[in-house]
């Protein structure tokens, strides 16, 4: 007996592009060669079309810990997946799973379009491990779970895709595995569903067990998960909090884009403010540029976003134009920009570039940097609101019996005003 | 990219908000301390997936296998019961499906024994037309059977590039699947058979014996078949061929005998042979297939049609195919996903 767990050490995985051997006529010379012990595949070495999918990969995940998995497609995401389900062995490389899995990946699968819903719940179930018996037993709470209703006697052919899609994460919600695996199935069905799902998924994630979750909804991985790895090509290209590879995530698809042609080009940004930030103070930083001759009036070089790493989204930007700045004249420029976070404490990246206003687009995009904002323990959410509270009418319950408006005399009413506060 | 975040300026992550939004998470605590209110907080497990192969013995996989399956005993329920339903569903003729390539056999074995009778001046006797619909009855499932099993691996693709499941329960699901026509089929020979020749003897007990050996040797050609259909395709359009053409390999129009004496022993090493003359032995002859049997034929030869070792034979093949078959198909299970 042990306790559950995932471990990946070192794992290499090999793929091959195109098709591989498919009819008997390729049997006989690859048996040839092998039996004449030449061109034996070895697992070290790359063949002709053959790639390594994921290198040297590694991590471990204990009960009560979360993985969030993040990286562009094709960095190989699904392949460590696959391989922690056993559906892939490892070219190279040690992968345990230790515990019944609860595999939230390609939930409906194992559906068969003719056979009715209830005859798929016990078709897909029994596929995700479960016994008969269990999902007889969790029969009625998968329906109501999945708002399938009178449909479920229905061919699933019948079925929209979002009840498909509800009725397959209605079935493993009701898994009750040791470990979870959580593969972009967060966004099924409508928005009630939604939360439903979220929810469960989050009781699940933090009832104790070990986790791993792969998804593009970064905010997801940031709320779920306790630690993360940020995979490029097949690499582990950054490892740490969930904002810490979310942040090196957004900068990566950043990168390479810096057009060194462009008319006007942002060069360098330095933060002058010390970090990390409180909740509520300004940023300062400084950016250089460079104004070719003839650029005109059209671009304007003081490009401002602001984007969270618990959700990869920007959450504030603006331009020159609006502070009633125009493009300087040609030649070399430092311009001061300032910012007030009035935001939630997490990582924020600031991002510099230049606009074309004439098109509306990004011209070029500039350096950037991340910088850290602490909230104090005041509030959580996105935005600082600055709140104001006050009682302004209090019934007392021991005095039951003097009411003078008539309305319920336990009651307790409280009215809080929310005065509009600048900063004091 | 390591240090990115560090590199420009960032403390420590020491991050209130997150800590503050799940309250019921306690980051970096043990699981029991994080979770008071969690019905089991720390379990513990004795199931272990491991993706990386793991050497084992001939016997040790073949343990490994069948502890898996039993484990999932209710999907191979389950994918059984699909292929039934599916099968049923929207079909015209229902049940008479089970019967419908038996008859077809039987129908065609009539017509060669009716022109061979012609042929030969002797008439056709109910005893054969009797052991023509009996042996034609496993040989519709053996077919039938193989033809489904050996595409089975393709057509459940999508399962098995995306789910994690004891391969093994797909093939031997689709033989399964079948054994309800053969019930059906059999419960049907149980009311006709009487009229044709049915020899009611203590040798009638082979039967259910013969039925399982038949279900083995389908199940080890189904395993070994499927695997190799998913590496290469072609060998879906073998079988098809070899299975029309089988009939003829196997005593199924004809009794072993009419092959003559080095024929009929030929004959007899097809491992089907044996179960299905087995069958004709001991229900329409009422014969105990522990003796060896002789025919005569017409030229005064002595035919040697039955031995026990023939039993024998076919039981080595089928128990001794299925557990290789098993253990070929578990080798080669991990690259299924790659090639499917």
């Amino acid at each position: 007996m042990a306790e559950p767990g995932i471990v990946f050490d070192r794992v290499w995985k090999k793929f091959r592009r195109g098709e591989v051997h498919d009819s008997l006529r390729d049997l006989i010379p690859a048996m040839a060669r092998r039996m004449l012990g030449r061109a034996v595949p070895s697992a070290d070495t790359l063949g002709r079309r053959e790639f390594w999918a994921l290198t040297d990969v590694s991590f471990e995940v204990k009960p009560g810990e979360a993985l969030g998995i993040i990286g562009a497609n094709g960095a190989g995401k699904s392949t460590v997946l696959k391989t922690l389900n056993g559906i892939l062995r490892p070219t190279r490389g040690y992968c345990e799973l230790r515990g019944r899995p609860g595999s939230l990946i390609e939930i409906s699968a194992g559906f068969h379009h003719d056979l009715s819903g209830r005859q798929n719940v016990f078709l897909q179930g029994a596929i995700m491990g479960m016994k008969s018996r269990d999902i007889a037993r969790k029969f009625d709470q998968i329906v109501e779970f999945s708002g399938i209703g009178d449909a479920i006697d229905t061919p699933v052919k019948r079925y929209s895709s979002g009840m498909n899609a509800r009725l397959g994460f209605a079935i493993a919600a009701h898994l009750d595995p040791d470990v979870l695996i959580i593969d972009e199935v967060l966004a099924v069905g409508d928005l009630s569903f939604q939360d439903r799902a979220f929810g469960r998924i989050k009781e699940l994630a933090t009832s104790g067990i070990p986790v791993v979750l792969v998804s593009h909804q970064l905010e997801r991985v940031s709320t779920l998960c306790t630690q993360a790895l940020l995979l490029e090509k097949g690499r582990v290209a950054h490892r740490g909090t969930p904002e810490e590879c979310i942040a090196a995530y957004v900068s990566s698809t950043r990168q390479g884009e810096v057009d060194e042609d462009a008319p006007v080009r942002i060069t360098d940004l330095q933060v002058s403010t010390p970090l990390p930030l409180r909740s509520g103070e300004r940023l300062r930083y400084r950016i250089r540029g460079v104004v070719s001759e003839g650029a005109g009036e059209r671009y304007d070089p003081f490009l401002v976003r602001v984007r969270s790493a618990r959700s990869g989204k920007v959450v504030f930007s603006t331009l020159g134009q609006n502070c009633g700045l125009t493009c300087p004249p040609p030649g070399e420029f430092e311009a001061d920009v300032e910012l007030q976070f009035n935001v939630g404490g997490g990582i924020y990246t600031i991002e510099t570039g230049v606009n074309d206003t004439a098109r509306k687009k990004d011209l070029v995009r500039g350096p950037f940097t991340h910088i850290q904002v602490a909230s104090g323990t005041t509030f959580t959410g996105v935005v600082q609101m600055n709140p104001a509270m006050r009682v302004v009418q209090h019934h007392a319950t021991s005095d039951t019996s003097a009411t003078d408006d008539g309305a319920d005399p336990a009651a307790h009413v409280y009215e809080a005003k929310v005065r509009h506060a600048g900063r004091a | 990219m390591t240090g990115l975040v560090s590199a420009v300026g960032v403390a420590p992550l020491a991050d209130p908000l997150r800590e503050g939004q799940e309250e019921h998470r306690g980051v970096g605590l043990p699981a029991a301390a994080a979770d008071a209110a969690a019905p089991s907080p720390v379990r513990s497990t004795d199931v272990v997936r491991r993706s990386t192969e793991v050497k084992r013995s001939f016997f040790g996989d073949l343990a490994e296998i069948f502890r898996e399956l039993w484990e999932f005993r209710d999907l191979v329920h389950q994918l059984t019961l699909r292929d039934i339903r599916v099968r049923y569903t929207q079909a015209v003729m229902g049940f008479a499906w089970a019967i419908f390539a038996p008859m077809l056999v039987v129908l065609s074995g009539l017509l060669i024994r009716y022109a061979l009778a012609h042929a030969s001046g002797r008439q056709v006797s109910m005893a054969a037309i009797g052991a023509t619909a009996l042996k034609a009855v496993p040989w519709s499932f053996f077919s039938g059977a193989l033809n489904l099993a050996t595409a089975s691996l393709i057509s459940n693709k999508s399962l098995i590039t995306k789910l994690y499941f004891p391969r093994e329960a797909i093939p031997l699901a689709t033989v399964l699947a079948q054994t309800k026509d053969l019930g059906v089929a059999f419960a049907v020979l149980a009311i006709i058979l009487p009229f044709l020749g049915l020899t009611v003897s203590i040798n009638l007990l082979w039967v259910p014996l013969l039925v399982l050996l038949l279900l083995t040797y389908t199940l080890a050609c189904a395993v070994f078949l499927s695997c190799a259909n998913l590496f290469y395709r072609d060998v879906k359009y073998v079988v098809q061929l070899l299975l029309t053409f089988g009939i003829f390999l196997t005593p199924i129009f004809f009794e072993p005998q009419a092959y003559g004496p080095i024929g009929a022993r030929l004959l007899m090493l097809n491992p089907l042979a044996p179960i299905i003359e087995g069958l004709r032995l001991a229900v329409i002859d009422g014969r105990t297939l522990l003796e060896p049997v002789f025919e005569v034929n017409r030229r005064g030869v002595s035919i040697l049609v039955w031995s026990p070792w023939h039993l024998l034979y076919s039981a080595v093949w089928a128990v001794g195919g299925l557990l290789v078959g098993l253990r070929l198909f578990r080798r080669v299970t991990y690259v299924f996903a790659e090639y499917v």
